[in-house]
């Protein structure tokens, strides 16, 4: 006998609003689960994306402890190392200190030699060469305030405040694009020559020295090797190093969550044990309600295979339906969510991974919540299941 | 109006008791995730409004909002300190006034051996009374010496943070010689003579100035002075503001998540709290019909099952307060974004949280509730009676 396909259909249709019921419960989950695993994974972009021929040299005491500046000129000699570039945390705002971005002075003339994912148009280059006070603006964060190039661009230094207490100004001369989620679209970058000439004229405090060094290797370079080089260099101080690859470094800031990534994780996993009680609810019922039909089907000759994958198709259908709708939901939503996240996880984005795993989450929970009612309906005696009431 | 007996409302949940423990198990993991999102951000923030008193001074650079990005003079603070008389002052003349630096250093956890950053602070003898920390263990640093005192959270948690460990400071060794007591995030802190410290770790200047004033209105006064003094750039700000102050950001973006988590899983957990009320009241039909025939009002029968959802929403509730409860008291450590440095505290289940968890469940089963109720109040008497 063929397998009576439209019964599983006319099935969830035969009852529209338990059906309407269950499924959105399904998507909201499904939605959600689509929405934390993708802020977990934004987490991880940065390290994911780090280039494995970069290294970053810091203080081995502390973040915040600057390195001298005499170490570039002795890391540039090196063994396997290309080119060096000062980074320095500048921490100022802009009009209000609630307008939190990150700010780095640079080298401007080797920038874009170490990070080839940062873009620049050809007039902006030009500029950023010449004038001292220039400054470039992620794509991202140019949007959110309205940059654009000419604009004068004030920041308020904290650890590099100026002693007459007026803001840093900075000249806008182009906005950048970051082809990779290790440099984000959120950030400043303007000239470490110019922070060097307003401290070193006695202008703004703040620490004399640079905050990391950062390292492209030359090309066959073993990073291992060159970082437990550079680290044996100033073993003995007067600054002790740690040099890491920039991947090693990224996660330093993604553990400082602590245990972030684990309740997430676990609230994941809470929506989804109750969603399974849901559905196996909604089965439950729904088999309940339908043994006076199974009676009839088995009378009429059926097996009871065919009873049990009844209900086992109309679970799993159900769990598809909702587990796909959540997905969609998760994609309508994430330009929405992305541009609102933008500021501290500049990296949301639904991936494929992730549309698979609900999809086949929601498909897992669909056979789970499906066997136990099917199972029972196997069991049945046929003349109490034509018994039953209606 | 009289109402049906509300014993028969909350027996029928028991009759249908498989049905009614998947949708309080349901509603309970709702409830409990709200719960833990609610106790991890009052764990954060008590240990924070705890630790702090009202009548303790906290001096920092104009402009900055946490002593990690503040800097004072030693000359300044010496100034601060002699020129403001509402300094508590011992017989001898002694300010109960200290200078301190503050850094956030690498170290080495012990589960997993990850890098963490530990608050270290630079500190003068008054700061231990100024702070209320207590030696529990061992003893004080000697001034002048290469030693540390750690607060009791580092212990078990941050590598050689144990009596006779050696903290490693650039190229130099530091010796533990005694464990200390705080009831704030001072817990957290390694703590070492300032004279000491400021050299190793560069900070040729003081963080903050704290001191011990006489009432609490005198912080005000102080700060009221300050703002027109051109001599000494400082602001001013009570222990207690300054460190509630430090709980702002992480407190809003975990009651933002809260109460995302709360109504994005609120809305599955009515969606299927309607359906198990809606098969309840599919296969009672013929009961609304006898009650009906006794001449129960439907509003009244609208009542008894918006009162058997609140039932069950409510059992959903301490179902989850329950599955929460095991977080009370765990320690766990998140960064203070503040400061970069990481703090231990322990998961707190408050009235308040106990209060919202179980008033959300009660909503929840009151919106789940709501329209099946209304269709059993519209039911025919007769129809329902022919109902089989």
């Amino acid at each position: 006998m063929r397998f009576p396909w439209l019964l599983v259909v006319l099935n969830i249709v035969g009852h529209p609003l338990r059906a309407l019921l269950t499924l959105a419960s399904l998507t909201v989950a499904f939605f959600l689960l689509c929405v934390l695993t993708s802020v977990l994974g934004g987490l991880e972009a940065g390290i994911k994306a780090s280039a494995n021929d970069r290294l970053v040299v810091q203080s081995a005491v502390s973040l915040f402890v600057a390195l001298p500046q005499s170490y570039g000129g002795k890391i540039k000699t090196v063994d396997g190392v290309e080119e060096v570039v000062r980074w320095q945390w500048f921490g100022g705002y802009y009009q209000d200190p609630g307008n939190f971005f990150a700010q780095f002075a640079v080298d401007h003339d080797r920038l874009f030699d170490v990070y080839p994912e940062i873009k620049i148009d050809e007039a902006a280059a030009t500029a950023f060469a010449q004038k001292r006070t220039a400054c470039l603006v992620g794509k991202e964060l140019a949007r959110r305030y309205g940059f654009k190039p000419g604009d004068r661009l004030p920041l308020i230094g904290t650890i590099f405040a100026r002693l007459d207490g007026q803001a840093w100004d900075l000249d806008v001369v182009g906005i950048y694009e970051s082809t990779g989620a290790n440099v984000d679209q959120n950030t400043v970058f303007f000239r470490y020559d110019y922070l060097d000439e307003v401290r070193e004229a006695g202008l703004c405090g703040g620490p004399e020295g640079v905050g990391v060094y950062v390292l492209a290797l030359e090309e066959g370079a073993v990073p291992e090797g060159v970082a437990a080089r550079v680290d044996a260099l100033f073993q003995n101080g007067p600054q002790v190093v740690n040099t890491t690859t920039e991947a090693e470094f990224q996660r330093q800031f993604v553990s400082m969550l602590g245990n972030v990534p684990v309740f997430l994780g676990s609230i994941g996993g809470g929506v989804m044990f109750a969603i399974l009680l849901a559905v196996l609810n909604t089965m439950l019922m729904s088999a309940r309600e339908r043994t006076h039909d199974f009676g009839i089907l088995k009378a009429l000759g059926f097996q009871s295979g065919v009873v049990f994958a009844l209900l086992l198709f109309e679970s799993i259908g159900l769990c598809l339906v909702g587990g796909v709708a959540g997905i969609t939901l998760a994609l309508i939503t994430a330009p929405v969510l992305g541009a609102g996240l933008s500021s501290i996880l500049p990296n949301y984005a639904i991936a494929q991974e992730t549309q698979l795993m609900a999809l086949g989450l929601s498909g897992l929970i669909g056979v789970v919540a499906g066997v136990l009612p099917g199972l029972r309906a196997m069991q049945l005696e046929v003349v109490d299941a034509l018994r039953a009431e209606v | 109006m009289r109402l049906p007996p509300l014993s028969y409302n909350v027996r029928s949940l028991f009759v249908r008791w498989s049905s009614t423990l998947l949708t309080v198990i349901g509603i309970g993991a709702t409830v409990a995730v709200l719960s833990g999102v609610l106790a991890l951000q009052q764990g954060f923030s008590r240990l924070y409004t705890e630790g702090g008193r009202a009548d303790t001074a906290i001096f920092l650079r104009p402009g900055a909002t946490n002593e990690s990005e503040s800097a004072i003079q030693r000359e300044q603070a010496q100034i601060l300190i002699k020129e403001t008389p509402e300094i508590v002052r011992a017989d001898d003349g002694q300010a109960l006034a200290a200078g301190e630096i503050y850094l956030a250093v690498r170290q080495r956890k012990v589960d997993g051996g990850g890098e963490t950053n530990v608050a270290i602070r630079g500190v003068q003898p008054p700061s231990f009374e100024i702070a209320g920390v207590e030696i529990v263990e061992g003893r004080r640093f000697e001034l002048g010496n290469d030693e540390v005192v750690i607060g009791q959270s580092l212990v078990g948690r941050i590598q050689n943070c144990k009596l006779g460990g050696e903290i490693q400071l650039n190229t130099s060794p530091f010796k533990v010689v005694g464990i200390f007591r705080s009831a704030g995030p001072a817990g957290s802190e390694i703590w070492g003579d300032v004279d000491r410290l400021g050299p190793i770790l560069e900070r040729p200047n003081f963080s903050r100035v704290v001191a011990r004033v006489q009432k609490p209105e005198d912080v005000a006064a102080i700060a009221a002075r300050l703002d027109g003094d051109k001599r000494i750039p400082a602001k001013v700000i009570s222990e207690r503001a300054y460190l509630s102050a430090q709980t702002l950001f992480l407190s809003a973006t975990l009651v933002v998540l809260g109460t995302f988590l709360a109504v994005v899983m609120g809305a599955a957990a009515v969606f299927s709290g309607m359906n198990t009320m809606l098969a309840a009241l599919a296969s009672r039909t013929s009961e609304i019909g006898v009650l009906l025939a006794l001449g129960f009002r439907p509003f009244a029968i609208f009542l008894g099952f918006v009162f058997e959802s609140l039932v069950l929403g409510l059992l959903g509730g301490v179902a989850g307060v329950l599955m929460a409860l095991p977080l009370h008291g765990v320690r766990t450590g998140t960064t203070n974004f503040q400061t970069f440095t990481e703090v231990a505290f322990a998961f707190q289940i408050t009235p308040p949280v106990l209060v919202v968890a179980v008033g959300f469940s009660m909503i929840l089963g009151l919106v789940g509730g709501a329209l099946p109720a209304f269709r059993a109040a519209r039911m025919e008497p007769c129809e329902a009676l022919r109902h089989r």
